[in-house]
């Protein structure tokens, strides 16, 4: 039995406050969810109760006795523990090195590299049938697609045996089979006596597998429901304050006039096998599936970052962009996924990376004012939240961050937009500027192909989906087909279907 | 797949690439020196690079753990100080072993500094250690001003004799290979060296240093101490540079208070040649070590060819840069045919 209970938790980075009045309460055998737009201090507060950061004011009980964790490695002991969403993996190391680092089993004083292994190969078998077969124990990390590196960041935590573990955005990069596999996991763990706080922005999520909420807006408490006798639109009040929750998108169709921005056949990449469809001005076509389905593999592709076959036409034109500075030229823009590692220059002022992608609009020396009113407009247009255009991207929220990241490139006003799941892990307020925004841009005539690991996104906002499976568009969903059902189905159903294509039955004829 | 786990292979065998260069430039040096593998030539040879080898397994671990100590030379200035200040002629062998383990504190207490600065005090460790390279030089010529001292011959002949082994005596084609018959010094140091290397390599400590230098942040959210393996290493290449000083006092008989100031850059050139990227968290010493015989190897070379004298550093540099460049041109290379795979195909 364990239970955990934060009061009036204060955390203050110099001037700014953190975490105001963080209140958490969990015990053996409960699913609690940390809830709250980016900024309202859920992070800290796991932060605080995992001994990665010291709290300035308020007390941590544990097992009714006051604590306090100097070090990540203090909590561990008192069996506590993270899956962090900033992901805390070794990528030079393989999966069992990084899954047992500072607990390795030992042996004469050296590692035990096969029980070593064979611990993992029990904790990988846990995903068995949502991960890929060829992931073993001596896989290096820096392999591993992101999806997976997170699963092997759950076994991490799992792995020490904890009493209380805290999932701070965990399900972010998987698909549904791995969410799924997760929570029925997250049931038995909880069978187990385990604690668990789960810290996510999928509401589906938190309806699934959490017994309580708390929720935290401005990095204060504003209070705890059972999730069984609350709706979902209650929670998102909660959590915004007064605002209504995000209206669906109406749909209105792209007149069958438009003209074609994008006409892409027979795209074939490493994980691409022949993609072809068509994109109109003014279109917002969805990208759909499972993750790593060859999403993103299309996106770079059309970019020029990744070498392909096939035939490219941009309004019309056949074009072979080798490198994306050729793409940039034809107008065409890349909004990356992960936004700490290919969209920004995290420690360089917003300005500078507002100015980036334009450098050579304002012309030798830089015509700095020009280059700062631009910034200012975008950035007031996107409603950035910051001190100023000089403080540093890192000091924003994961939201406003990627404002930034999209508005370097609504500078160069692009004909064709391609998003590569540019919502992830941002917070239900600025998602809901970011859907404007959007149609905004449609309005404006711009393409756009948007890929998103969030299903609600493409039901409410596409005019297309095109889902995707191991390589191939499984589905093209229109109009009133593009459903939650037929979206699931595409996804899932392809994979069936795929098991037994006509084509391949040769492969594993059974001898008759 | 093969091809996958052939590359893995590649990736996690950092010192691939520096065992062909080394059997490479091996190679072109016996074309030109065909006495090279007698055993009084290779003892030469290899006594000469001892000290650099130490210093470099130093410099490795440091880069490992995410750091680099610019002050290695100027330690093994101070260490070869001390050497000849505290060792006489006179000096009994008790007396000898005595002080030989205090400049080893010595080295690890000047490891210590550097580590308190960069791990506690949160300093840059180039320009750390790039100045606290001048408060051992400064002591190294407080201590000894002028180039001097004087080692027991016994010490010396130590180091430069060859040790007679009779232990495959009875094996024919094996006891026909001189060098298997005396083998120098030298080569016991690195075979030990290697072989303690071998051992700690599967414990926490090494595993620990490994993850520190390539993600601290995770390493320390893992909950490693982070800050006291980084320590660590600056106190093992201090041991080290004591180490390497006494190898280069017994190799030269005396000292100076310059002795290992030329050191530092090669030790640095070394384990990146030995395949160990400068951003951390990966590589080996064995790596370094032929890295070091590389950069000796290339400099006999030089010296058979005949290169004017004054423009000797020129080619050095030249051929340095190159083999440094190596690891990163196969890759650049294999790109551009994969990329031209590709794109042949839309063509044809």
């Amino acid at each position: 039995m364990v239970t955990l209970s934060a009061q009036h938790l204060v955390k203050r980075y110099g001037g700014v406050v953190a975490l105001a009045d963080g209140n958490l309460e969990v015990q053996s055998g409960q699913v609690v969810a940390l809830l709250g737009a980016n900024g309202s201090g859920k992070s800290t507060l796991s932060k605080i109760v995992t001994g990665v950061v010291a709290p300035n004011e308020g007390q941590l009980l544990l097992d009714g006795q006051a604590t306090s964790f100097a070090s990540p490695l203090v909590a561990r002991r008192a069996g506590i523990t993270a899956v962090y969403q900033e992901l805390s993996l070794v990528p030079e190391m393989t999966i069992s090195e990084n899954i047992w680092l500072s607990h390795e089993p030992m042996r004469l004083g050296r590692i035990n590299r096969k029980a070593m292994q064979q611990r993992t190969q029990a904790l990988l078998d846990l995903f068995q049938g949502t991960i890929p077969a060829s992931l073993i124990p001596t896989t290096p990390v820096y392999n591993l697609h992101p999806d997976e590196r997170q699963i092997v960041e759950i076994l991490k935590a799992i792995s020490q045996d904890p009493r209380l573990v805290i999932f701070d955005e965990a399900t972010a990069s998987l698909d549904s089979s791995q969410v799924t596999r997760l929570f029925e996991l997250i049931n038995r763990w909880k069978g187990e006596g385990m604690a668990i706080v789960f810290v996510s922005h999928r509401m589906d999520e938190i309806f699934r597998v959490a017994d309580t909420a708390t929720v935290l807006r401005n990095g204060s408490h504003v209070g705890t429901v059972d999730i069984a006798e609350t709706s979902e639109r209650q929670l998102v009040q909660m959590m915004i304050e007064g605002a209504t929750a995000m209206e669906r998108e109406a749909r209105e169709p792209v007149a069958a006039s438009a003209p074609i921005r994008l006409h892409v056949s027979d795209l074939t990449t490493e994980q691409l096998r022949g993609v072809s469809f068509e994109l109109r001005d003014g279109e917002l076509l969805g990208i759909g599936g499972l993750q790593g389905q060859g999403q993103s593999d299309l996106l770079l592709a059309i970019f020029g970052a990744i070498p392909f076959q096939g035939r490219l036409a941009l309004g019309g034109k056949e074009v072979h962009f080798s490198h994306p500075q050729q793409a940039m030229k034809q107008d065409v823009a890349f909004v990356p996924g992960d936004r700490g590692n290919e969209g920004l220059l995290l420690i360089r002022s917003i300005l500078d990376n507002l100015m980036l992608p334009s450098l050579r609009e304002y012309g030798v020396p830089l015509r700095m004012q020009r280059a700062r009113a631009q910034a200012g407009d975008v950035s007031d247009d996107l409603n950035v939240i910051m001190s100023s255009l000089d403080a540093p991207v890192n000091s924003l929220s994961g939201g406003n961050a990627q404002k930034v990241v999209i508005g370097k490139w609504l500078l160069r006003d692009p004909k064709l937009l391609l998003l590569n799941d540019p919502t992830k892990g941002v917070d239900v307020g600025a998602k809901g500027e970011f859907y404007s925004l959007l149609s905004n841009l449609r309005q404006q005539g711009t393409a756009i192909l948007f890929y998103s690991s969030d299903d609600e996104e493409l039901l409410g906002l596409c005019d297309r989906v095109l889902v995707m499976h191991d390589g191939r568009i499984s589905a093209e969903l229109a109009g009133e087909n593009v459903t939650r059902e037929n979206l699931v189905s595409a996804s899932m159903g392809a994979a069936h279907h795929e098991a037994k294509p006509p084509g391949a039955s040769q492969h594993e004829e059974p001898t008759a | 797949m093969n091809q996958a786990k052939f590359r893995r292979f590649l990736a996690r065998n950092s010192y691939l690439f520096a065992l062909l260069l080394l059997v490479v430039v091996v190679l072109i040096n016996y074309s030109r020196q065909d006495n090279l593998f007698e055993p009084s030539v290779l003892n030469r040879n290899i006594r000469v690079f001892l000290p650099l080898v130490i210093l470099a397994a130093g410099q490795a671990i440091v880069i490992i753990g995410g750091g680099i100590d610019l002050s290695v030379g100027a330690m093994v200035s101070l260490c070869n100080a001390l050497l000849v200040t505290w060792i006489t002629p006179e000096t009994a062998g008790g007396d000898i072993l005595l002080a030989i383990t205090l400049v080893a504190l010595v080295g690890m207490a000047a490891g210590l500094l550097n580590g308190i600065a960069v791990a506690y005090l949160r300093l840059q460790p180039i320009v750390t250690t790039y100045a606290t390279s001048f408060i051992f030089a400064g002591l190294a010529l407080t201590i000894l001003p002028r180039p001097g001292g004087e080692l027991p011959r016994d010490m010396t002949r130590l180091y430069r004799r060859l040790i007679e082994v009779d232990a495959f005596g009875n094996i024919p084609i094996i006891q026909d290979i001189p060098i298997l018959r005396e083998i120098p010094p030298a080569f016991i140091v690195i075979a030990i060296v290697l072989l303690l290397w071998a051992f700690v390599r599967q414990t926490r400590l090494v595993q620990y240093i490994y993850a520190a230098g390539d993600n601290a942040e995770a390493a320390y959210t893992t909950g490693i101490p982070v800050q006291r393996i980084r320590l660590g290493t600056y106190v093992i290449s201090g041991f080290f540079s004591a180490m390497a000083a006494l190898a280069l006092t017994m190799s030269l008989g005396s000292g100076s208070p310059t002795s290992g100031d030329a050191m530092t850059l090669d030790s640095i050139v070394a384990v990146v040649l030995g395949g160990t990227r400068l951003r951390g968290g990966q590589g080996g010493i064995a790596g370094a070590m032929m890295g070091v015989v590389i950069l000796g190897v290339i400099r006999n070379i030089i010296s058979f060819y005949d290169v004017p004298t004054w423009s000797q550093t020129l080619v050095d540099a030249l051929i340095i840069l190159i083999a440094l460049a190596g690891p990163g041109l196969v890759r650049y290379i294999s790109d551009l045919i994969r990329r031209y795979r590709l794109q042949g195909g839309r063509a044809a």
